[in-house]
């Protein structure tokens, strides 16, 4: 398997190029490494032990989750928080659902950073480097789920995201939400396999689960899949995102440059030498010697 | 389930192609409302 | 112009030449500086505070819109009408229309300085602005990214307008030798540069591609870089007309008595070509309007916004050029580059700021700082623009 040229690559785009009409196609072509988390709503009680989990692993704001009363409100993603859950009424009573980064398979914000600093990591996080970020908050703006926050208080400026816990990740360990989770609601694991898990649980209860699984096909796939009882729309995901991965969008644009480049000046430089011929008017000094004839001539 | 609808998506073509060919009608007239004029100034 | 009798022997004698010249010339308390040195200085006060305190305090950015106005005006918009450049260089140069010739040096100058004003502008609105040279060195390389293509674009091109603009000021300090030197630059200048101008320009709108589920979808399309890329060409166009009619008055000393009868010539004939570039980029967009079976979308107020923009002010302005030219009225000619720059500035704010996150119920608007450091920009540009044409042989070449 030639995993590795693809792992290692440092050009999203063209991986799409080479390999994004097949994944598309086939999302068994996922690698096996990759890693991603399955969010079964229908489990979720709420207790929020993620949250504080997550704040307290990445040294952001842990929340008092008894008195803050937070689940009163639709709360985002921010820069103080790599996740929330928020609670949604539904007519099957109340659903919890857990937002953070979905580590898209082809991930837009990678795709996006002009330095790199957004990158797809081979395991499956997408993660920031502040070295190179230079803050232009382009991954923002194409980030489907507005999931990328920047710290607009600060001189020195972080994007502040979900790494599924890369850190852990490379020491062996679960992501710090998922090992907290008291009800199975979070399971990690390979992409490949919590998608036939998730597949078996519909299949299983299919009065339970209505018969979609967010992030199968939503922008190209995400590590992050959902399973809920009620329509997605309800609860508060995005459902026009479409199947297209997002670097897609612009692969035919970066495509066309190189093209441009080599074929519009040679255009230009014929263009130049079929208007000139027989056209010697150019009077003395009067700067408009353009190329090599005016003097010569 | 929704019951199966044919999605088209050529659906729009004819009216394309008619855009095409008024736009073309528009154009030479438009180009030639703007050569006239260089000539009147050259006589 | 050419008083500078501070001829330049040695370097000795250059390097007094340029003291000479870096003084202020001409009355202080006119109209344009009394309004203009305030808010200069208000908008380096504002920068502190910004590098300071973070971008947060002082505009109205925010985790659901993190672009405005400096970044959907000063660059989005300000490269768009900076585009004149390379339209003039491609005719005069490489087609050979020496109709044009007169006007060459100022809209390159024109297109330079706003180049180096507005993309400059990028970098306070960059929240790590200590690593922008991240994009051109070590192995920060985003090859997947529009934004650095354009960041590459706008240093190269910058390099490209350079050279085309250093022949009048190798005249200035009356080097001779080097003019002739640069002077045979011009032509590779030009062509890399009109070739990087059809990209940048059309990588703005390939900007927003990515950004598909924001942007209202009468103003999202898989052509927007055509689209922005089209506009432009007009766009340029409309501006050379803006600002030669202002500085055909502000400077009017200064330019040669023969430019006075080509002038008029030179207007008629942007005109023409705006018209034709608006017509075309008005049925594009129609095309795209039925391609995309949008008339669902037209019955609302951003339907009715959609209309006045590529009606009001495609359309109408298109139809104004090609009648201001055939009864060779100017005036009906300057209106339209008026209304045509209303036009570009109105499109590229909606695909940027207007209509992005239209869905949203609370919606970004820029806060006076921002306006501020926007008009700071621009008057900053004016300035060193005013600076240059008073010293270097911009407006009257040499005959």
């Amino acid at each position: 398997m030639d995993r590795r040229g693809f792992l290692k690559s440092t050009l999203i785009a063209s991986t799409a190029a080479l390999a994004g009409s097949e994944a598309q196609a086939d999302e068994t072509q996922i690698p096996e490494e990759m890693v991603g988390v399955l969010v079964d709503t229908t489990r979720c009680i709420g207790c929020r032990a993620c949250e504080v989990a997550c704040g307290e692993q990445n040294g952001l704001l842990v929340p008092d989750v008894l008195n803050d009363g937070a689940l009163e409100s639709h709360r985002d993603t921010s820069d103080k928080q790599f996740m929330v859950v928020n609670k949604y009424e539904t007519d099957k009573g109340n659903v919890f659902v857990k937002k953070q980064c979905m580590h898209c398979y082809q991930a837009g914000c990678a795709a996006a950073c002009p330095t790199e600093a957004m990158h797809k990591n081979s395991q499956g996080p997408v993660t920031w480097d502040g070295d190179k970020c230079i803050g232009c908050r382009y991954c923002m703006i194409s980030c489907p789920f507005d999931i990328p926050k920047f710290e607009y208080g600060e001189w020195n400026p972080k994007i502040v995201k979900c790494t599924l816990c890369f850190d852990r990740l490379e020491a062996g360990k679960k992501p710090a939400c998922v090992e907290a989770c008291p009800t199975d609601t979070l399971m990690f694991g390979s992409m490949v396999k919590n998608l036939e898990v998730a597949r078996h649980r519909i299949y299983s209860h299919p009065d339970k689960y209505v018969h979609q699984i967010y992030g199968e096909h939503e922008a190209g796939g995400t590590a992050y899949i959902y399973l809920s009882a009620v329509p997605f729309d309800q609860l508060g995901f995005r459902t026009d995102l479409g199947r297209t991965p997002y670097p897609e969008y612009t692969r035919e644009f970066l495509y066309a440059v190189p093209a441009v480049l080599f074929s519009v000046p040679a255009f230009l430089l014929g263009l130049n030498a079929l208007t000139g011929n027989g056209k010697s008017d150019n009077e003395g000094d009067r700067d408009f010697d353009y190329s090599d004839d005016g003097e010569e001539q | 389930m929704d019951s199966f609808t044919y999605i088209n998506i050529f659906e729009t073509k004819g009216l394309e192609y008619l855009l095409l060919l008024s736009f073309w009608v528009l154009f030479i007239y438009l180009v030639r409302y703007l050569s006239t004029s260089d000539k009147k100034r050259k006589h | 112009m050419n008083s500078n009798t501070a001829v330049a022997g040695g370097s000795g004698n250059t390097f007094q030449f340029l003291l000479q010249e870096l003084k202020p010339r001409g009355p202080w308390l006119t109209p344009f500086n009394v309004i203009s040195i305030p808010i200069i200085l208000a908008g380096l006060v504002i920068l502190v505070i910004r590098f300071i305190y973070g971008l947060g305090s002082v505009t109205n950015l925010s985790q659901e819109f993190p672009w405005g106005l400096w970044l959907g005006f000063d660059v989005v918009t300000g490269v768009a009408l900076a585009g004149g450049a390379y339209v003039i260089t491609f005719v005069v140069y490489v087609l050979r229309v020496e109709k044009y010739y007169p006007i060459v040096r100022v809209t390159v100058l024109n297109g330079l300085l706003a180049y180096m004003f507005y993309g400059g502008a990028l970098l306070f609105e960059l929240g790590r602005p200590w690593h922008a040279a991240n994009p051109f060195i070590g192995n920060s390389f985003g090859f997947s990214s529009v934004l650095f293509l354009i960041c590459w674009h706008f240093m190269i091109y910058m390099v490209a307008a350079f050279v085309e603009f250093s022949p009048v000021i190798a005249e200035w300090l009356h080097w001779e030798k080097t003019r002739k030197f640069l002077k045979s630059l011009t032509l590779g200048a030009v062509i890399l540069g009109v070739t990087l101008s059809m990209l940048h320009q059309s990588g703005l709108g390939a900007f927003f591609l990515m950004a598909k589920p924001k942007v209202h979808p009468l103003w999202w399309s898989d052509f927007l870089p055509i689209l922005f890329f089209v506009s432009s060409i007009y766009a340029g166009l409309a501006m050379i007309i803006f600002e030669g009619t202002i500085s055909h008055r502000v400077f009017k000393d200064l330019i040669g008595p023969e430019h006075h009868h080509s002038f008029e010539d030179i207007m008629l004939g942007l005109a023409k070509g705006a018209a034709i570039t608006m017509f075309v980029y008005y049925v594009f967009k129609a095309l795209l309007f039925i391609h995309g079976k949008q008339w669902s979308l037209i019955n609302d107020g951003w339907g009715y916004w959609y209309l006045l923009e590529v009606i009001g002010f495609v359309l109408v302005p298109a139809f104004m050029f090609a009648f201001g030219f055939r009864n060779r009225s100017l005036n009906t000619i300057r209106i339209a580059s008026v209304l045509a720059l209303l036009g570009i500035i109105l499109n590229r704010l909606n695909v940027s700021i207007i209509t992005f996150k239209w869905y949203e119920t609370v919606h970004y608007y820029p806060t006076w700082q921002e306006i501020v450091v926007t008009l700071m920009v621009i008057f900053s540009e004016i300035w060193f623009f005013r600076w240059v044409v008073t010293r270097m042989p911009v407006l009257n070449a040499r005959h």
